[in-house]
């Protein structure tokens, strides 16, 4: 049989027609969707191309060191060993994750825990665990063959070399908190970027963290480096100098250890800080690994409150130390002679009130040098109702008192230097705002609503013995590039504000202070200095009530605050010291000799730059240079 | 007399040159999808280099073995094609009857007959075996003024339903789809009555939910993602986003060959195969895709030239099969790499690697061929 032909049943041409019709308009929407993926949305498709090739790695560089006065690096860093993870070279990364749990005996649901969702950058290690000890390091390496994916990596990690030395200058560093990721001021880091949280790793930030590195990488599907596209060098940050002298502060932090206090050393002719302490300490080490919860809790709210910086923070009544700025005003207000001689039986009759002097057998007749040596409480009750609190006051704010000193440590607390006017206005109820004159006489001997902050007292006495000169407290010796280049202009030369006083009073009471530690009778012959230095002290002893004499037991919490302000040498001084030591008792037994302690570290240090950090500064400029070399 | 002067004379040259020159484009894309640079697979002396792209040598070399069995379909007298083509489809639903019983399993989907010495994918044969008793079946039986009625097309549902649902079940969708599309092609060339298209449409809407809970999750995975590709950029919506990106990062003139990173840096998933089409389009950007384009386009047009000089209509209807044959894969392949059609495992005909796809698809080109060729020749049936 022969098939039947294209006949009319069968239009061939017309189909091939619609056939023809339907491939032409398949490959004119084929045609259309192409020009709208090539050419309309070619550039986003081209981004997408490059996003998928290219991988920035950041570089941290090494923090700048902080070193002391002579040189002696303070913060330096160290090789930390991290445990790292690759999910991409892993084929059951919870499997892997329950054998490294096992290894370095830890919840295997807490590292699994850290993997995370990673789907986007599985070629990019993500850490598992933090800075590990040499036991788990060597344990982990060892055992690496059966833990696909994981890796040891190797990063600089900040080694406060002392310790607790000078823990609350220097601050800590820690990873970058989400609340700081939100603000705009942390625009420039990352999550897992190290940041100084506190002191002046916190206020110098941005000098010390240097310039990470940032390097393009071509990679391949499987995440795998085919070459590098660019490259920013990372750059190390500056390295800060303090004017703090490693010497005094050891001996200061040293005086200190566990004991609730303050120490504070100060260069009066410029203002620089040779020491800065508070105790009891903390060793910021400890921030670079996670910090457990009881001892976190226990450094901020226990009892010791470890975290707070006692010498800015802490206000305390000043107590006999604060006779300095009665007597300053009395003399220069003239409502007492130099020799006028004031009987002392013991207490000062107030009214029908009696104001117990400290000596209850009284000091009999006693002028200004022996009044000061003595501390004589009822001699400056007298010319403390004399002047009345607020000329009280004017002196003391020219001694900086109850202002802030301004040093760049953060939270620094303003204390109280009352005044009637300030009464006015600190309460609110009518009753309250009253000054009653016995007033006056509790805050002629630094009691009452007089506190202060050790660190407002040394500068008081800074004033009293540099001509008048109230200057901020500085830190910052210099901060070096470790390419070349420093400043230094800026922080010693801090705006002075002098003080109008009148040289003769100054020096009535500067000999006053000589015989407190120097004459038989004084009250701080504990802080003179050994024979052999030949050098005089001069100061004045403190003992702050917390409690009322008659309410004194052997409860540790109401014990006296005992203070010690003084300088040295006498006529010329290079330095002033003020110690407290919350609770300790009397001021001339116990923080005389701490800053007697001082200060011989202080005359007897030696003053030679440290070799290492010389070099370490020239071993990275020296790598710049190469730098600069190549780039030519 | 199967090979005489007039078989020179009456040669579509054009149409042969068609289907050399597409594999040769294909070649070269070929060379830079799978472009190794650290590996040189054939040196070549003079140059002082070599070949780095083993893709290119095997395909040239299937290429080289796909034109002899191009000649093969060419020397089949179309009478031959008449008389066994029921014998081939019959054999040929036995070999899928087997391949569901005793064939090799690889990638979740039972498709491979292992004889030992060589694999065979009895499906590759099935969409030439429907092809020829689909033609032969219609052109014995031509409709009525108006075309079929639904009745009438019972047994060619049949014929094309059996080896569609034995391919479904290894399962190999996109090949059970292009069996169904082919014959759906058939009988729409012949012609339908418009109430039979209705009431089959309806049918097919009815039946696409409880076919939807038939098919395997990664089946349905695929068509939602076509919809939306990047709810899940590195699941099943990774291949299509990878290839959009490579396509479009194309732009107008293309990155250059061997300069495409979505290939060479292997974000594009099988760009050797499935995905060469989007190689192309990264390298040479939308003008070397409106070229290739052009060229199949010219490809199929040429084909329903033969069609329509056919002098019988089973010619006709097997030339207009293997025409919509490649065509349907050549669509569903690109609509795939540009994101209009799901992802379905169809190469992209005579330019993707692979020794099954170069050999079927240069056999049935053979035979439309040796349709054109034999224009005078009338079959006679048995």
């Amino acid at each position: 049989m022969i098939i039947r032909q294209s006949s009319s049943t069968l239009n061939v041409l017309f189909r091939v027609r619609v056939a023809l019709g339907v491939l032409l308009v398949a490959f004119l929407l084929l045609g259309v969707r192409l020009w709208y993926l090539q050419v309309l949305k070619g550039h986003y498709f081209r981004v997408r191309s490059e996003n998928n090739l290219l991988r920035t790695v950041y570089v941290s560089p090494p923090r700048g060191l902080i070193l002391d006065r002579n040189g002696t690096v303070l913060a330096a860093n160290r090789p930390a060993y991290d445990i790292e993870f690759v999910a991409e070279d892993c084929p059951n990364p919870k499997k892997t994750m329950a054998d490294l749990a096992q290894i370095v005996g830890q919840p295997a649901e807490e590292l699994i825990a850290k993997l995370g969702e990673q789907k986007r950058r599985r070629f990019e290690p993500k850490v598992i665990l933090a800075d590990v000890s040499a036991d788990v390091l060597a344990r982990v390496a060892a055992q690496r063959y059966r833990l696909p994916g994981v890796i040891l990596n190797v990063v600089a990690t900040r080694k406060y070399v002392f310790s607790d030395f000078a823990a609350h200058t220097l601050g800590y560093i820690r990873e970058v908190t989400r609340e700081q990721l939100d603000n705009p001021q942390f625009v420039s880091y990352m999550p897992g970027d190290l940041v100084g949280q506190f002191g002046l790793e916190s206020r110098w930030e941005n000098f010390l963290r240097g310039d990470r590195g940032i390097h393009t990488l071509v990679v391949n599907a499987a995440g795998v480096k085919i070459s590098e596209r660019s490259y920013k060098q990372e750059l190390i940050g500056h390295n800060l100098s303090l004017t703090i002298d490693a010497t005094v502060q050891a001996a200061a932090d040293k005086a200190l250890a566990g004991r609730r206090g303050a120490i504070v050393a100060l260069d009066p002719r410029n203002g620089e800080v040779l020491a800065i302490s508070s105790g009891p300490s903390f060793d910021p080490n400890i921030f670079a690994r996670e910090v457990p919860v009881d001892i976190w809790r226990d450094l901020v709210n226990g009892v010791d409150k470890k975290m707070n910086n006692r010498a800015i923070q802490g206000t305390y009544a000043p107590g006999s130390v604060f006779k300095i700025v009665t007597a300053v005003a009395a003399l220069s207000e003239g409502v007492i002679g130099p020799e006028e001689r004031i009987n002392c039986p013991g207490f000062y009759m107030f009214g029908s009130r009696p104001f117990r002097c400290h000596k209850s057998s009284g000091h009999g007749l006693v002028n200004l040098q022996s009044a000061m040596a003595q501390s004589c409480d009822v001699y400056f009750y007298t010319v403390g109702q004399r002047l009345g609190v607020d000329r009280i006051h004017d002196y003391a704010k020219r001694f900086g008192l109850g202002m802030l000193t301004g040093i760049e440590l953060a939270d620094e607390r303003v204390g109280i230097v009352p005044s009637t006017e300030w009464k006015r206005n600190y309460f609110k109820r009518e009753e309250d705002k009253k000054w009653y004159p016995g007033e006056t006489l509790s805050v002629a001997i630094g009691q009452g609503a007089v506190t202060l902050t050790p660190l407002q007292i040394a500068r008081a006495v800074s004033v009293l013995v540099n001509g008048g000169r109230l200057f901020r407290p500085n830190l910052i010796s210099r901060i070096e590039s470790n390419y070349g280049g420093y400043r230094d202009q800026d922080f010693g030369k801090e705006p002075f504000v002098d003080q109008e006083f009148d040289a003769r009073v100054i020096g009535l009471v500067r000999d006053s202070l000589v015989s407190v530690v120097n004459h038989a009778s004084g009250t701080g012959h504990k802080a003179q200095l050994k024979p052999e230095l030949n050098i005089v002290v001069a100061g004045k002893t403190g003992t702050a009530q917390v409690a009322s004499i008659a309410r004194e037991g052997n409860d540790e919490a109401l014990k006296d605050h005992a203070w010690f302000a003084g300088y040295a040498p006498a006529q010329n001084p290079e330095i002033v010291v003020v110690a407290l030591l919350e609770n300790a008792g009397h001021g001339g037994a116990v923080a005389a000799p701490v800053v007697k302690a001082v200060m011989e570290a202080y005359f007897t240090r030696n003053g030679q730059p440290a070799q290492t950090t010389q070099e370490s500064i020239r071993v990275a400029q020296s790598s710049v240079v190469k730098e600069v070399t190549n780039a030519h | 007399m199967l090979i005489d002067r007039r078989f020179f004379a009456s040669f579509d040259w054009s149409l042969f040159i068609l289907i050399f020159l597409i594999p040769c484009f294909g070649l070269i894309v070929l060379y830079s999808a799978g472009y190794d640079p650290d590996r040189t697979y054939f040196k070549i002396s003079w140059l002082g280099d070599g070949i780095h792209s083993l893709a290119f040598i095997k395909q040239s070399l299937f290429l080289l073995s796909g034109f002899l069995v191009l000649m093969l379909g060419l020397v089949i007298p179309t009478s031959w094609l008449y008389r066994y083509s029921y014998l081939f489809y019959g054999f040929c639903v036995l070999l899928l009857f087997a391949v569901l019983l005793f064939g090799t399993v690889s990638n979740g989907s039972r498709r491979w007959l292992n004889f030992g010495v060589f694999n065979l994918q009895p499906s590759e044969f099935v969409k030439l075996a429907v092809i020829l008793a689909s033609a032969r079946y219609l052109s014995k039986n031509s409709p009525q003024e108006g075309g079929y009625a639904l009745w009438e097309l019972l047994p060619l549902a049949l014929l094309i339903g059996i080896p569609m649902l034995l391919i479904a079940r290894q399962p190999d969708l996109g090949t059970a789809l292009s069996v169904g599309a082919v014959g759906a092609f058939l009988i729409l060339f012949i012609g339908v009555r418009l109430k039979a298209i209705f009431t089959l449409l309806g049918v097919i809407v009815a039946g696409a939910v409880p076919a939807w809970t038939l098919l395997h999750d990664y089946q349905k995975r695929r068509i939602l993602t076509l919809f939306n590709p990047e709810a899940d950029p590195l699941g099943s919506g990774y291949h299509v986003i990878q290839s959009k990106i490579a396509v479009g990062s194309g732009n107008i003139f293309g990155k250059g060959f061997l300069n495409g990173t979505q290939s060479q840096l292997e974000f594009l998933p099988e760009h050797t195969t499935d995905f060469v089409f989007s190689v192309l389009a990264e390298e040479w950007g939308f003008v070397g895709c409106a070229f290739i384009l052009s060229l199949y386009c010219l490809l199929f047009m040429k084909i329903l030239r033969v069609v329509l000089k056919s002098k019988d209509i089973f010619s006709a209807l097997v030339a207009f099969g293997i025409g919509s044959q490649i065509f349907f894969h050549t669509m569903v392949n690109i609509g795939m790499v540009i994101g209009i059609l799901p992802v379905v495992g169809i190469p992209l005909p005579l330019f993707s690697y692979g020794g099954s796809s170069v050999f079927s698809v240069l056999f049935s080109l053979g035979i439309v061929l040796g349709i054109s060729v034999r224009r005078w020749v009338h079959i006679r049936g048995t």
